[in-house]
């Protein structure tokens, strides 16, 4: 084998350029020849480097060589086909089948081509549909049993839903599982008339064309409807005859955010949309087979005079030609990540990049192209392989020849492990760059997709490591992380072969998603740990999961298990979970469920939807949230007769209270009919009562009307309830007076025509009563009340105050010795500022205390220092020296007194 | 100065939280174009105030109206009620759309519940049949920062409503808003609480832990306690005249969310009948400086500072002076403003205290709250009765006494609910079967332990020095409110030394350690407070919060203050509260308003 070697490397700034012609050296390896060559002009000056560094290059080419020897070089581009799976599957000929692959490494589908004749084997007649996974171990498997004719399309959803679209435009959905997505759903009616020939899927939608040339496109399968619903009519192009060939440019690559379909008629494109039909491309083709690039820029087709065009997809740039040998339109085109453009026919795979020859695969069996945002995989019969460009840190470590770090620190652990002391020099050589050797072993490890090379890489970069203090470390660790995750989901059992590119650009979150579908739980679940990612999201899907599976367990065990790995996750669903168990029909699981579930705002509505009324009180009521408890609360009073709602919340304190407080707002009847129903006969009391007021707020109801009797009356009748029980005693006695209070007052505005009595107290109405000058009723109320002399004295004294009868207070005073002293007729004088009538009454005071503050209060500084002194109170003496502060001559008087007292 | 306090200096970053309120506040306004007639619950219109100022509502297009009964006049025709989650305001809310339509108006109308959506509301709006005519949405108002050191949950009538009618939906309230402190300052390890409310809201709150986890591990906890406090458990103190100086003006003015309304001319401004807004907080240095204080020793610090500038001006006339000088007697002339303004409500208060009245009623307050003299008390309150005196401070005194003898003796009782009816109306039978409910205001079924209490606290204190106080005592001149001695033990030394006092007082009492950090044994680690502070950074204060539930008023503000700034107090306390009140606050409540 010839290798030759052409590379730019740096050292000690001299610039080495090894290239042909100039020396060679050959040397014999494992049956292969190498040949390396130097640049003339430095020949000598560097030899004695060069001599060592062929050393190196040629110990490690033992590995270099191995891997690079599988590249093939495209212009300056080296690509690789590693084999991933030889398929598990046995007697699957891709040539006799329909066959839908998902991206991201997802499931393959397959079923018997109803369109071609096929010889029929040791088989039964009916087809069948069959999944598998991408190492071909197979999912699941079902009889195709559907009406509507012919099967036209079939393709994989991003959700991996399998969409299924025959003749008369209903579509079937299955799941990764192969059971039917209930319900199957339709075109519409003019697929229906017109039978659907071909589709065109991405995403999660699909372009349809019907016999009729008549376009219709799903923008997504979640949003369409039993009877069409959400089928899009695009513009009608008015085609004669069938178009040459379609594509689509996904919504979120156009600028209106709809689907846009490409129609290849005659020798142009027509851009199809909702609102119109545009021609592009005038003269491009005729074309006979298009495909949209993977981020809808660029549009790779095949002319009818055997070219491939790769232009901008709005046609306005052709980027490059190249010309085929044959005019024959390949059975399959696709863009191989966005660098080059494979086209299959019968037996070859030629791969067509901008510059230089392209490069021809063989195959003998039939292949299936499928596209990745990173490259190709090829299904055929046996195997699944990966077509994909090499990363540049690979070629940086495995080109033939290579001397950049990366390629001497793999040298170096590779000297290592044989104890050569080699391995130090190499470091020595690559110490300042050893960072990016690591870094570029760490990378090149990523894209490996056998194991042992994966190890070797990093360990490689492990060993640098040790000599490096400045790289991140997390890099490393990161990628091992990444490394176990792909490893763990490529394996054939799972099936789910993703290159690093892929995996990021499909988040954890999704393959972990990818897994609970596919029922791969553990490793979700394990997956989900290692990531740090939630687990509720698997375990919740297991649960439910196991919850339809086991419909022939008993509840207590399959409880049992549950809650065993619902614990696992802190802060879990459970409500969700019973709410599956719910619709699974197993409601005493639900309840049992929902039991365990800590927040009540979750738990409480789902304990109601299972008719679990008493629980969902109780829980409400523990949970202390009272918007809860009037949930549950109308909930129940909706549902249930009076009566047992009465007796329902009459046994939960809080929730009865909270009825209480709403009706009491908002429905007062229903509120006696409870206290009734209740025996509660005080509460019924006090709500008639109540309303005895609202009567009383009634315009027309005050004042001396005749209405002024029902509201009394209700008063009565509050009174007879508060006589039921003995602790209302005061209560009935105090609306008997109530009652007798208005009746009274009824009559004192008739008489004196003035409506200022009704709702005002008794002492009120005494009052009012003398201010009036109506002294004999005001006696009447006061005889008829019993109010004590007491009171009496300080209401008469303060209304003839108010009217300012200083003759008639003097007289009261003398009527009889006032049964509390002269203390109130002081006050009243007093505070109307009389101090004259004052005078009359404060020498009458007992208390020479009360005395000298009233003294005090008029100003009387003398008198009230004398009264003090009488009383022989320093501490009221010092009070009332500070009431006198502003005035001297006062003080001075206080000071005396006290220091007669003897108070310093 | 403007009433929206600044709060750089708070111990916490409550400026933070005040800023969210402010954003999602302005984010319900700008996702309703155009000009829009904002319609608010009267109640809430104190907590807006704190949070935005009127300007800037306006500048979002709102045309500002308060909730009424009354139908609503309007040229916009987008409507916004914001509203708390009330029964009755709901009602308003029906009229106001049954009038639009009867009227033919097209009104747009948004309801957005504070803080959050009412299913009871909404089944009023159902039955009214408007549920379906209006946008719902939820504005999450849980907390309202009144200083630097106050949050108000904003529940003026949480008390009653937990006492009287067993509505408990304020507890979860304070607990959500405990819990959203908590996502933000991390999990508070140790938690207090005395009060049957108390312990319900410690309950609730892990629940809502449990449910809505606040990450334990990756915030350090900046709050080290929660004393959890029922103002059931003292009712003596609000009861009782508060006489430190915010706590005076609040009982003679009614401070009102920061701010207190008053006749300009006492603030010496001579325009007749216009009233002023004197905001009262801690952007006022002055204020913040004299707040606390005992009102007798803040005639004498304004005396002294007045004082003091006098001579600072005689100086400069005099004399020559430096620049330098100058300009520190100028900065000193900065502060006049604040001065004038103090002085002017100094003044105005020593009016209310120097009546005799006032002094009567301290005097009789003191009384009750030694537990001498039932009798004389029990005259003073029924000549109160016979003067008809305003109920609510009849109410108060009759309180104070009840609770301090766990309730009057059969024939008192009932002789004084028989005055009241009479010279009230008998329409307070209601409030009396309120107070009753309460346990304010029964009858005597069992021995008072009040003295008992009152011994082992310490509660009473002889020879108070209000000017240096060493001891909370100087709020009250005299007595040491009953709550912050409480406060006192459990921040100290736990509940644990005063379990047989605490067991005296109404409800259970608790306390736990949360979110797995105990390291230690558990009792040991009891003085939380003194303990997590060894281990914190050097320097760091660590924080409690204390959380009143029904209500605290200034004098206990000003006693906690008081006890964090003590030298050896190594804690900042901030106070959270249903609302700040004063005994006439938390009892009109409980006044039946029929007519």
């Amino acid at each position: 084998m010839n290798v030759t070697i052409s590379q730019n490397f740096t050292n000690n700034g001299v610039q080495l350029r090894i290239e042909d012609r100039e020396d060679e050296v050959r040397r014999a390896f494992k049956g292969s020849i190498i040949k390396l060559t130097l640049v003339g002009r430095y020949r000598i000056s560097i030899s004695r480097l060069f001599t060592r560094s062929i050393g190196f290059s040629l110990s490690s080419m033992a590995a270099a060589v191995s891997v690079a020897a599988e590249w093939q070089l495209l212009y300056n581009r080296y690509y690789r086909k590693p084999e991933i799976y030889s398929m598990k599957w046995k007697h699957i000929d891709l040539g006799r089948n329909k066959v839908a692959c998902a991206s991201y490494g997802g499931p393959i589908a397959v079923i018997r081509d109803d369109s071609k004749i096929v010889q029929l084997y040791a088989e039964s007649a009916l087809r069948k549909l069959r999944i598998f996974n991408s190492a071909g171990v197979e999912i699941a498997e079902t009889v195709w049993r559907n009406p509507g004719g012919r099967l036209v399309a079939m393709s994989w959803t991003e959700d991996q839903t399998l969409i299924c679209i025959v003749q008369d435009g209903t579509i079937y959905r299955y799941n990764i599982h192969a059971e039917l997505i209930e319900p199957s759903l339709s075109l519409g009616k003019e697929c229906f008339l017109q039978s659907v020939v071909e589709c065109v899927f991405w995403g999660s939608g699909v372009v349809c064309m019907n016999e009729g040339f008549q376009f219709f496109c799903v923008p997504d399968f979640k949003s369409l409807g039993a009877n069409g619903d959400g089928v899009v009519k695009l513009a009608d192009p008015v085609l004669e005859d069938a178009p040459l060939c379609m594509a689509v440019i996904e919504p979120k690559y156009t600028m209106s955010g709809n689907v846009e379909l490409l129609l290849a008629v005659g020798d142009y494109v027509l851009l199809v949309d909702e609102d119109g039909v545009q021609q592009v491309g005038a003269g491009v083709g005729p074309l006979q087979k298009m495909v949209v690039s993977k981020d809808g820029k660029y549009l790779a087709c095949f002319t009818h005079d055997g070219r491939l065009l790769v232009i901008t997809s709005d046609f306005s740039n052709i980027i490059f030609e190249y010309s085929c040998e044959s005019a024959l339109p390949p059975e399959q085109l696709a863009w191989c990540g966005l660098d080059s453009v494979l086209l299959y026919w019968d037996d070859v795979l030629l791969m067509v990049g901008p510059f230089g020859e392209p490069v021809r695969y063989f195959y003998d069996d039939p292949i299936v192209l499928i596209s990745e945002c990173d490259g190709v995989r090829i299904l055929s019969n046996t195997t699944m392989e990966f077509l994909q460009r090499v990363p540049d840190s690979t070629v940086s470590i495995f080109k033939i020849g290579s001397t950049t770090p990366a390629a001497l620190l793999y040298d170096a652990l590779d000297h290592f492990d044989r104890r050569s002391a080699k391995a130090d020099e190499n470091l020595r050589m690559i110490k300042a760059s050893l960072p990016e050797a690591i870094e570029a072993c760490v990378d090149a490890a990523g894209y490996e997709f056998d194991i042992s090379r994966q190890r070797t890489l990093l360990r490689a970069a492990s060993y640098g490591q040790a000599f490096c203090s400045n790289v991140p470390r997390d890099r490393f660790q990161e990628m091992c992380k990444t490394l176990r995750v792909l490893n763990a989901v490529r394996s054939p059992e799972i099936g789910i072969p993703l290159s690093i590119q892929q995996y990021k650009e499909l988040t954890a979150t999704v393959l972990i998603s990818r897994l609970i579908n596919a029922h791969h739980h553990l490793l979700a679940l394990r997956l989900s740990d290692y990531l740090g990612l939630n687990q509720e999201l698997v375990i919740m899907h297991w649960a439910c999961t196991k919850i339809t599976a086991s419909l022939a367990m008993p509840d207590a065990d399959l409880l049992t298990i549950l809650l065993d790995k619902l614990k696992l996750c802190k802060g879990i669903d459970y409500a969700r979970v019973a709410e599956h168990a719910d619709k699974s029909g197993r409601r005493k699981l639900a309840a049992a469920l929902v039991e365990h579930e800590p927040c009540s705002s979750k738990q409480v509505p789902l304990l109601l939807s299972i008719g679990e009324e008493e629980a969902a009180l109780t829980k409400a009521t523990e949970s202390g949230d009272t918007d809860l408890v009037y949930f549950v609360l109308f909930h129940i009073w909706q549902k249930k007769p009076s009566l047992e709602f009465f007796g329902m919340i009459q046994a939960k304190p809080l929730a009865r209270d909270l009825f209480i407080s709403y009706s009491r707002c908002y429905n007062h009847e229903f509120l006696k009919d409870f206290f009734l129903s209740a025996g509660e006969l005080q509460e019924v009391a006090f709500l008639l009562w109540r309303e005895s007021w609202d009567y009383g707020k009634n315009p027309m109801a005050s004042k001396g009307t005749p209405l002024h009797g029902p509201r009394i009356k209700l008063i009565e009748k509050a009174r007879d309830l508060f006589a039921e029980t003995k602790e209302q005693i005061f209560e009935s006695k105090a609306a008997e007076e109530h009652a007798k209070l208005l009746r009274m007052q009824h009559e004192l505005e008739v008489s004196t025509k003035q409506a200022i009595f009704v709702d005002s107290s008794i002492s009120d109405t005494i009052r009012t009563c003398i201010v009036l000058g109506n002294h004999r009723a005001a006696m009447k109320v006061k005889t008829e009340f019993k109010v004590s002399e007491k009171r009496w004295y300080w209401l008469k004294v303060f209304a003839l105050a108010t009217i300012r009868d200083w003759d008639a207070l003097e007289k009261f005073s003398k009527e009889k010795r006032p049964p509390i002293g002269y203390k109130p007729f002081v006050e009243a004088c007093i505070d109307a500022g009389e101090k004259g009538e004052a005078l009359k009454y404060i020498p009458k005071l007992a208390d020479p205390r009360e005395r000298a503050e009233a003294y005090a209060r008029i100003g009387m500084a003398k008198e009230a220092a004398d009264a003090a002194s009488q009383a022989k109170d320093s501490e009221l003496l010092g009070r009332l020296k500070l009431s006198f502060s502003q005035n001297a001559a006062a003080t001075s008087i206080f000071d005396t007194i006290r220091e007669r007292l003897g108070v310093s | 100065m403007a009433q929206i306090p600044n709060l750089d200096n708070a111990p916490i970053n409550l400026a933070s939280l005040r800023e969210q309120s402010q954003r999602e506040l302005i984010t319900i306004l700008k996702n309703i174009r155009g000009k829009k007639c904002l319609v608010i619950d009267p109640n809430l219109s104190g907590s807006l105030s704190l949070i935005v100022q009127t300007a800037v509502l306006k500048e979002h297009g709102v045309e500002l109206r308060h909730l009424s009964a009354e139908p609503l006049e309007t040229e916009c025709t987008k409507v916004v009620y914001l509203v708390r989650g009330q029964l009755d305001l709901m009602k308003h809310i029906s009229l106001h759309i049954h009038d639009n339509a009867s009227k033919g108006l097209q009104r747009e109308c948004f309801l957005y519940f504070v803080p959050r959506r009412s299913v009871s509301c909404e089944q009023i709006l159902k039955e009214e049949k408007v549920h379906d005519s209006l946008t719902i949405g939820e504005y999450p108002l849980y907390m309202v920062l009144m200083d630097e050191d106050v949050i108000s949950f904003e529940l003026e009538c949480a008390y009653k409503e937990c006492l009287v009618d067993s509505d408990t939906s304020s507890l979860w309230h304070i607990a959500k808003a405990i819990h959203k402190l908590e996502s933000s300052f991390g999990l508070i390890p140790n938690v207090r609480a005395k009060g049957k409310a108390s312990l319900r809201v410690a309950d609730i709150l892990e629940r809502v832990q449990t449910e809505e986890p606040v990450n334990v591990s990756d915030v350090l906890p900046e709050i080290s306690t929660l004393i959890l406090l029922d103002r059931e458990v003292d009712m003596v103190t609000p009861m009782c005249s508060q006489l430190t100086y915010e706590g005076l003006l609040d009982e003679v003015l009614h401070v009102n969310n920061g701010s207190v309304e008053l006749d300009a001319s006492i603030m010496g401004v001579q325009q007749e009948g216009r009233k002023v807004k004197v905001p009262l907080n801690s952007s006022d240095k002055l204020f913040k400086e004299i707040r606390d204080l005992n009102f007798e020793v803040v005639v004498q610090v304004l005396r002294q500072k007045a004082t003091s500038m006098k001579q600072d001006y005689a100086d400069i006339t005099t004399t020559t002076q430096t620049v330098s000088e100058l300009k520190d007697f100028v900065k000193k002339l900065n502060s006049l403003p604040e001065m004038t303004r103090h002085i002017n409500l100094a003044q105005h208060l020593s009016t209310f205290t120097s009546k005799p009245s006032f002094l009567g009623r301290l005097d009789m307050e003191h009384t009750i709250v030694e537990s001498e003299s039932y009798d004389i008390c029990f005259e003073y309150i029924e000549e109160m009765i016979h003067k008809q005196e305003p109920l609510i401070s009849v109410l108060r005194l009759l309180v104070l006494l009840s609770v301090t003898n766990s309730g009057l003796p059969k024939k008192h009782y009932d002789y004084l609910r028989r005055e009241l009816l009479h010279s009230y109306g008998f329409e307070h039978m209601a409030t009396l079967n309120n107070l009753e409910k309460a346990g304010l205001f029964r009858k005597q079924e069992m021995r008072s332990n009040w003295l008992t209490v009152k011994r082992a606290l310490h509660l009473v204190v002889e020879d108070t020095d209000t000017a240096n106080p060493n001891d909370i005592a100087y709020v009250f001149s005299g007595y040491a409110p009953l709550s912050i001695r409480l406060i006192q033990q459990a921040i100290r030394s736990g509940w644990r030394p005063i379990e047989e006092i605490l067991k005296l007082l109404p409800g259970p009492h608790s306390e736990s350690k949360r979110g797995g950090l105990s390291r230690g044994s558990s009792f040991e680690l009891l003085s939380g407070v003194s303990n997590n502070v060894d281990k914190a950074a050097v320097g760091r204060r660590s924080i409690v919060l204390v959380v009143f539930i029904g209500g605290v008023t200034f004098a206990e503000i000003s006693a906690l203050r008081f006890l964090s700034s003590q030298e050896l107090a190594a804690y900042d306390i901030v106070v959270a509260t249903t609302k700040v009140v004063n005994g006439q606050a938390l009892l009109d409540p409980f006044v039946e308003k029929l007519t």
